[in-house]
């Protein structure tokens, strides 16, 4: 009787080797927004940093620094990128006061810090900042970049993972987009900020990598004052 | 001086013709007209004292240092230039970190001491250089135990029981001399190095000096060398000053 | 033919390396062909750690695993840098010691520059923030997430920093499976008991532990724990936690009914 061989059983094709690639790039989440107003500058963000995907590394991170007495830098996205960031710009501003005997104005920080991110085009920052605060001539002002430093000066602005969220928020209650009755009059500070909260708050409400706590700074002509506002730690 | 004219001092490349090297001789000389560097060997320890001379009243306390660390484990003090030293103890540090980095262990006492006596040596070769004008007297605890040794400016290395540098040093040799090198206790020691410095010390040529005291025990100082506490410090030094007193009388 | 020898003269041959004088690293010949960490190979698991009433406590296992295989069980995860700070260490075990090699030195130095003043635990925890982040950047990874801790002149420290150089301080930190399984445990026994003592932290560490031995494959129940406070560093003996009984049949099927 014959002896039927089978073929030696071969693998159909190779299973491809198990390759975690470095990423990196992380994406820590959170949000921030600014209001201008005509003296004041209101600025917000939340302080939980997300590792990425469902969770919560801090609650207690915050994502507003102060660059000068009259300018603030919110930023969200990675965290180590922004944490470069901030230390970069802490130097380079420290250096312009020694040179010019005077601390950079805020425009001109938006400027430098588009030509920062700009400089970095090939491995950029993963960072989405607003630069916010009073300029030259006391006015409320914000600038918003994305991570490769295009930017654009706003009269309101809002950055992250609850970009999305805020910013029809802003049009409708800020520049007042298709609306019937026109509210008049200049909306104080104190009004500001409510809104503000109510608006992270909301953001807080349906984006996961928003909650925990929020910054609330307000930029006026006596400096930066900061607050802390709960949002939910859910 | 002899040398002096003769044309065989101007480079290093050059022997006189009885065989000298001026220039390591003139080094020599920078290191004696500095302030006398002693160091004791005892069973458990090495104790480093260094007479630092004051030639200022403006000065801070504790600056121009002239004992410093190497390692955790290794002390040097310095007769000389200040600023021909600090390239040594720079580089110094260096090989004790590049040994570590490659052999996961401390560097011995001989080793380091031999390369920085190599260090020195090569610049007793070329024409364009000129030799420390410094000696290091590196102490330290190893495997072999408490290691004593002194590096001169020809790139010399050898090591001792007690040995000293500077000004004061044959004066500190000859108090040296009575020391039971083998039966002292580093604490002792201590107050041996204290005295023998306060003794050399002179008066009338240099008024002001700061007494350095740095050591290294097993016993004492977990085999980490540093600087002496404050309060032994004060104990040695009154202990100095109190025997010169008596011998005085 | 003859041939014609040429001795170096000087000022031809930089044999003073006048361009660096100052250090010896700088004559090393620079390597460029380096192959860069794209995968772990020998790692260890979770490090958790957290703040109590008069300082930190920390805890790891003591596995180091190579791909699924319990390859070495008995490593020490945790290190001491100079007086005051404690790192732990998870993931690459070769990138760790590597990182502890750079740290000591800095210690070494620290200690020879003798001006009075001892590296921080913040000041550890910001330099090795640095280095991770500067690896990262080169595409060369230090793959290792480290959990810094330390106690200082009365204040406590506590840190993480991972691979892409990501670091922040809070009263709890874990890394791993231990931020999956750990991290709620302990947050909530900490809301319940605000002002935990040693004995109670050193227990929910432990408790910690020994929860993620039951479920993280690359664990392992051979622990370590330390603490920092005002008496010093602490990093303990091997403990070998109590598990439920590893029996087959109907005992093991009781004990299970126990944890």
């Amino acid at each position: 009787m014959d002896l039927k061989l089978s073929p030696f059983p071969t693998l159909e094709k190779q299973m491809p080797i198990e390759h975690g690639r470095f990423e990196a790039y992380v994406d820590n989440g959170g949000t921030v927004l600014a209001v201008g107003g005509p003296d004041y500058c209101v600025i917000a963000g939340d302080t939980r940093m997300s590792d990425g995907g469902y969770g919560i590394q801090t609650r207690k991170y915050t994502k507003i620094f102060q660059l000068t007495d009259k300018c603030v830098l919110a930023t969200s996205g990675m965290q180590a990128d922004t944490l470069a960031l901030q230390k970069r710009l802490k130097t380079m501003l420290s250096h312009y006061q020694k040179e010019h005997g005077k601390p950079m104005s805020t425009p001109a920080i938006a400027q430098f810090l588009s030509n920062t991110l700009y400089y970095k085009r090939f491995f950029p920052y993963y960072t989405f900042n607003i630069v916010a605060g009073i300029d030259e001539k006391g006015e409320g002002c914000a600038w918003t970049y994305d991570a490769v430093g295009s930017h654009e000066r706003v009269k309101y602005a809002s950055q992250g993972s609850g970009n999305q969220l805020v910013i029809p928020l802003l049009d409708n209650q800020v520049a007042k987009f298709n609306q019937q009755i026109i509210a008049g009059g200049n909306v104080t500070s104190q009004q500001a900020v409510s809104f503000v909260k109510d608006a992270i708050t909301s953001a807080g409400e349906r984006d996961i990598y928003t909650g925990d706590y929020a910054d609330i700074v307000v930029v006026d002509k006596d400096g930066v004052h900061w607050e802390k506002f709960e949002l939910k730690l859910d | 001086m002899t040398s002096v004219g003769s044309g065989y001092d101007l480079y290093v490349s050059t022997y006189s013709p009885d065989g000298k090297i001026f220039q390591i001789d003139y080094a020599n000389k920078a290191v004696e007209n500095s302030g006398t560097c002693v160091a004791i060997r005892t069973k458990d320890g090495v104790i480093l004292g260094v007479e630092k001379l004051v030639p200022s009243k403006m000065l801070e306390k504790s600056s121009n240092r002239r004992i410093h660390h190497i390692d955790t484990h290794i002390g040097v003090g310095i007769s000389g230039f200040l600023a021909d030293a600090r390239q040594l103890i720079t580089r110094a540090r260096d090989e004790a970190k590049q040994y570590r980095q490659v052999y996961g262990q401390p560097i011995p006492i001989k080793v380091l001491s031999q390369r920085i006596a190599s260090y020195n040596h090569v610049y007793t070769l070329y024409g364009s250089v000129r030799p420390f004008g410094c000696s290091l007297i590196i102490t330290g605890i190893d495997q072999y135990g408490p290691q004593l040794y002194m590096v001169e400016p020809s790139g010399s290395c050898i090591g001792y029981f007690g040995t000293s540098m500077g000004k004061g040093k044959q004066a500190a040799k000859n108090e040296m001399e009575k020391i039971k090198f083998t039966e002292i206790s580093t604490r002792d020691a201590l107050k041996e190095v204290a005295r023998i410095i306060h003794t050399v010390h002179d008066e009338v040529k240099d008024k002001d000096f700061e007494l350095e005291l740095g050591w290294i025990s097993m016993t004492e100082t977990n085999s980490v060398h540093q600087l002496v506490p404050q309060n032994l410090f004060e104990e040695a030094e009154a202990f100095a000053k109190a025997a010169i007193e008596e011998a005085n009388q | 033919m003859q041939q014609h020898v040429s001795f170096p003269v000087f000022g031809q041959n930089d044999y003073f390396n006048y361009k660096n004088p100052q250090t010896l690293e700088n004559r090393m010949p620079v390597v460029d062909a380096k192959k860069k960490t794209q995968d772990p190979i020998v790692t260890g698991t979770s490090v958790i750690a957290i703040k109590y009433n008069g300082g930190v406590v920390m805890g790891t296992d003591m596995l180091c695993s190579y791909g699924s295989l319990a390859r070495f069980n008995s490593i020490q995860r945790m290190e001491k840098f100079g007086s005051y700070t404690i790192i732990g260490a998870g993931g690459e075990l070769s990138d760790f010691q590597s990182l502890s090699n750079t740290l000591n030195d800095l210690v070494t130095l620290d200690h020879c520059i003798d001006d009075g003043s001892k590296l921080s635990p913040s000041e550890i925890y910001n330099y090795v923030a640095r280095v991770m982040y500067n690896h990262r950047n080169k595409g060369d990874p230090l793959w290792n997430s480290l959990v810094v801790m330390g106690y200082q002149n009365g204040s406590s420290f506590l840190g993480k920093v991972d691979l892409v150089g990501t670091c922040f301080k809070d009263d709890i930190v874990c890394t791993g499976y231990g931020a999956h399984i750990a991290l709620p445990l302990m947050r909530k026994a900490a809301l319940d008991n605000p002002n935990m003592n040693l004995e109670q932290a050193k227990k929910l560490i432990e408790d910690c532990l020994r929860v993620l031995f039951y479920r993280d494959a690359r664990s392992s129940k051979k622990i370590q724990i330390s603490v920092a406070n005002e008496n010093g560093l602490e990093i303990s003996e091997p403990i070998e936690l109590d598990t439920y009984m590893w029996q087959s049949g109907e005992a093991a099927v009781k004990s299970f009914s126990q944890v």
